[in-house]
């Protein structure tokens, strides 16, 4: 492998393992907010013990969210400093706002949030919980921006081979980044949906005693989900005309998986930018379009999956019919994977350009040697922990909302096993 | 003219926030697994940072931030250059922050003290990081004709740098010990107490063997300006025996501040001894990069200033209203950690 693919390696396993986590936490963080509201103004206990157990999953997945985050922002600096030489004045701004306005406050209010269970008038708890889903959205916001930049820099003028900002304006509504925001963030609202639904489903399936619980968080997940599906249905096909239009080669990638990519072909946009560029292969790989056909049928399964388990809320006969619980735990991992075919679609099919038609990834790539040993370390750790994440969201998931640490302390540690296992 | 002026401030103001808020994480959880007795006197003490810790480290993200969107020349080269010694930064940042935050998520006794081991070198590795990162910006590094540099191990086997490493590690672990001595009572407070004296002392005599080093090693000729960087180590100094009176003498919380201001001391040093320039470079002494050279564009940074004149204070605000909320000793705020 060469370094510069190392590098690349890199970048993509923090991004990546960064994307999973944020995804959820996006897709919670609303909801969270509408349950501790309805409890804030009626009062309720069940919208209570709903705060505390989706919140609980919520804060251990954001943890992996947090500390995967503070590794990206870094990332630039260390494996790619040939971006900040070329576009530090335009690209360092979106990502400095993203920081300040977005990230630092998150986790400020985050931490309030958690332990302010008890403690804080509840008026005051609850705008806490509004804050860290408004400022995590802003940080999706500016993180397109920086992200639509690469995509389509606009905005922007280069003197003495250096990019200086020119519209700030320009690059606050590329539509690189708007629609590709309500792309992800109503994909990412459609996650904690079915992540909702499905982990409910686990409850119907094993008959457990919560079943009214259960059901108010199968309705809220998928009266969520459905239409922010077909929201991201749509703004996914939006995309297209402008990836004609800006990223012709990657929009050619596609020809045979979408229609409206008009007579746009691999090697007549190859000549081209040979022509504008000079000689070099500006083809991204092949399987991008995979990538892409990935993302497509997932997502209609998706939607196909929760519009049937809609209609099943209709006098509870979702309840009674195990089938569809079945399904919709099965469903629970496709939004991460469709997601996943995105993310390659927009990043690897922007290759081979870091900042398109401007700046190569490989003239962007500073001058470290080879990354083999902080990848292995990095890649170690993400996994290691990753995996830890993952099995303590399921744990309290399964256990349900008696057993959940937010807002009371978590039991000192003898038991491992909850009474229940003790059954035959 | 002004934004040459309020941009170094801001990034120093978030460096220094950083190492005071961040630092005590560090030093408490350096600490937790050893004064700690049994899981409960542990999760006592990790409670103590327990509604901060997300806001203490999200001083380093809003930092880098600074970094990268007002000095985008000063980022590139100084995150590669000493590429390795910030992976590693990062690494233990990642396994401590996590380990830190899941460890009572785990019911069982024998996972919870295997994260203590993660949550202690989570402690551990940045300190030492940061000491070594702060020895090699005085001392200088090897810049070539471009300002570009790479850092080899050599680099850091320096004797100055090394004594900065040990340095900032005897600083941030009192600092812990200062904060936990404030933050509980009781068995664990007293441990802390203790501790924490014998670190201030360690850390005092550290600072000034750092004077003594950089006055005698090859550092002396990379500090650009060695007056004030001079008068800013005898600071650090003073006020770790300042420190250490005030833990002796039980006034936890004056000791609390002296910490603080150590931990934020180099911040100062490494502003006011290198200025103006953001790198210095040790073969060439006198020569590196300027901080004009490392700045955006004034028209980005009148942007952002905008942006960050409304923005920082409200963040500074809410920071400033979690501690006055959870202004209480541990014990009396709720224990998730």
């Amino acid at each position: 492998m060469t370094d510069e693919t190392l590098a690349r390696l890199q970048f993509a396993t923090t991004a990546g393992f960064h994307w999973l986590f944020v995804m959820l936490t996006l897709g919670l963080a609303p909801l969270i907010a509408v349950t501790h509201t309805r409890h804030a103004l009626n009062g309720s206990p069940l919208m209570e013990r709903m705060t505390r157990f989706w919140g609980q999953i919520y804060v251990v997945n954001y943890v992996l969210g947090i500390v995967t985050g503070l590794v990206m922002e870094f990332q630039f600096g260390l494996a790619w400093s040939g971006l900040s030489e070329y576009a530090g004045n335009v690209f360092g701004a979106p990502l400095a706002l993203e920081t300040i306005v977005a990230f630092f406050a998150e986790s400020t209010f985050l931490g309030m949030w958690i332990f302010g269970w008890g403690k804080l008038p509840k008026a005051v708890h609850v705008t806490l919980i509004w804050l860290v889903t408004l400022t995590a959205y802003a940080s999706a916001y500016w993180i397109l921006v920086a992200n639509g930049f690469l995509q389509h820099p606009v905005g922007h003028e280069v003197r003495d081979g250096v990019a200086r900002l020119a519209d700030f304006g320009a690059m606050l509504t590329n539509p690189n980044a708007i629609n590709a925001l309500v792309h992800a963030a109503t994909a990412a609202l459609m996650t904690g949906g079915v992540f909702m639904a499905g982990m409910s489903s686990y409850h119907f399936l094993k008959r457990t005693a919560e079943r009214e619980f259960f059901r108010a968080s199968l309705r809220l997940g998928l009266f969520v989900a459905t239409p922010a599906a077909f929201v991201a249905l749509y703004y996914g096909f939006v995309q297209i005309p402008t990836l004609v239009e800006t990223q012709p080669m990657k929009a050619a990638s596609l020809r045979g998986h979408v229609d409206d990519i008009g007579s746009l072909r691999v090697e007549d946009v190859q000549a081209q930018l040979v022509q504008r560029f000079g000689a070099g292969d500006y083809r991204p790989p092949a399987w991008i379009a995979t990538a892409f056909d990935v993302m497509q049928d997932v997502g209609y399964l998706i939607l196909l999956l929760i519009v049937v388990a809609l209609v099943l809320l209709y006098r509870d006969w979702y309840l009674r019919f195990r089938p569809a619980a079945y399904l919709m735990l099965v469903a629970v991992p496709l939004p991460f994977v469709a997601a996943l075919g995105g993310w390659l679609l927009r990043e690897v099919g922007r290759q081979p350009w870091a900042v398109y038609g401007e700046l190569t990834t490989a003239a962007a790539r500073s001058p470290v040697g080879s990354m083999l040993t902080s990848l292995v370390l990095f890649g170690s750790v993400f996994l290691a922990l990753a995996i830890t994440d993952w099995a303590l969201i399921i744990r309290y998931a399964r256990r349900g909302p008696a057993d959940t640490d937010l807002g009371g302390s978590p039991p000192d540690g003898h038991a491992e096993r909850p009474p229940a296992s003790l059954a035959l | 003219m002004t934004l040459e002026l309020v941009w170094p401030a801001l990034l120093g103001l978030l460096l220094a926030g950083y190492f005071v808020l961040a630092g005590l994480d560090y030093g408490v959880q350096m600490l937790a697994p050893w004064l700690g007795r049994d899981d409960r006197e542990r999760r006592t003490l990790l409670n103590a940072f327990g509604p901060f810790f997300l806001g203490n480290e999200v001083w380093l993200v809003a930092a880098a931030g600074v970094l990268f969107g007002a000095f985008p020349f000063l980022e590139g080269r100084l995150l590669s250059g000493m590429y390795f010694l910030f992976a590693a930064i990062l690494a233990g940042i990642v396994a401590g922050n996590a380990a830190v935050q899941l460890r009572s998520r785990h019911r069982g006794a024998s996972a919870r003290r295997f994260w203590d081991g993660p949550i202690f070198l989570g402690g551990l590795v940045p300190t030492v990081g940061w000491g070594l990162v702060t020895g090699r910006l005085l001392a200088g590094v090897p810049l070539d004709a471009r300002n570009v540099f790479s850092l080899g191990v050599a680099d850091l086997l320096h004797p100055f740098v090394l004594l900065c490493g040990a340095t900032t590690t005897a600083v941030f672990l009192a600092h812990g010990a200062a904060f936990l001595a404030w933050r509980t009572g009781g068995g664990p407070g007293a441990r802390a107490a203790r501790t924490g004296g014998r670190a201030l002392l360690v850390a005092a005599v550290g600072a000034a063997a750092v004077l003594v080093a950089g006055f005698l090693s090859s550092a002396r000729h990379t500090v650009v300006n060695p007056w004030p960087a001079l008068l800013t180590g005898v600071a650090l100094v003073v006020v770790l025996l300042v420190g250490a009176a005030l833990l002796r003498a039980g006034r936890t919380g004056r000791a609390f501040a002296a910490t603080s201001c150590a931990a934020a001391l180099p911040v100062v040093a490494l502003g006011t001894g290198m200025h103006p320039f953001v790198l210095v470079s040790s073969g060439a002494p006198g020569t590196g990069l300027r901080l004009a050279e490392a700045m955006a564009d004034a028209g980005t940074l009148r942007l952002l200033t905008g942006f960050a004149a409304v923005m920082v204070p409200l963040v500074l605000l809410a920071q400033v209203w979690n501690w006055w909320l959870f202004r209480d000793r541990a014990g009396r705020t709720p224990t998730y950690l």
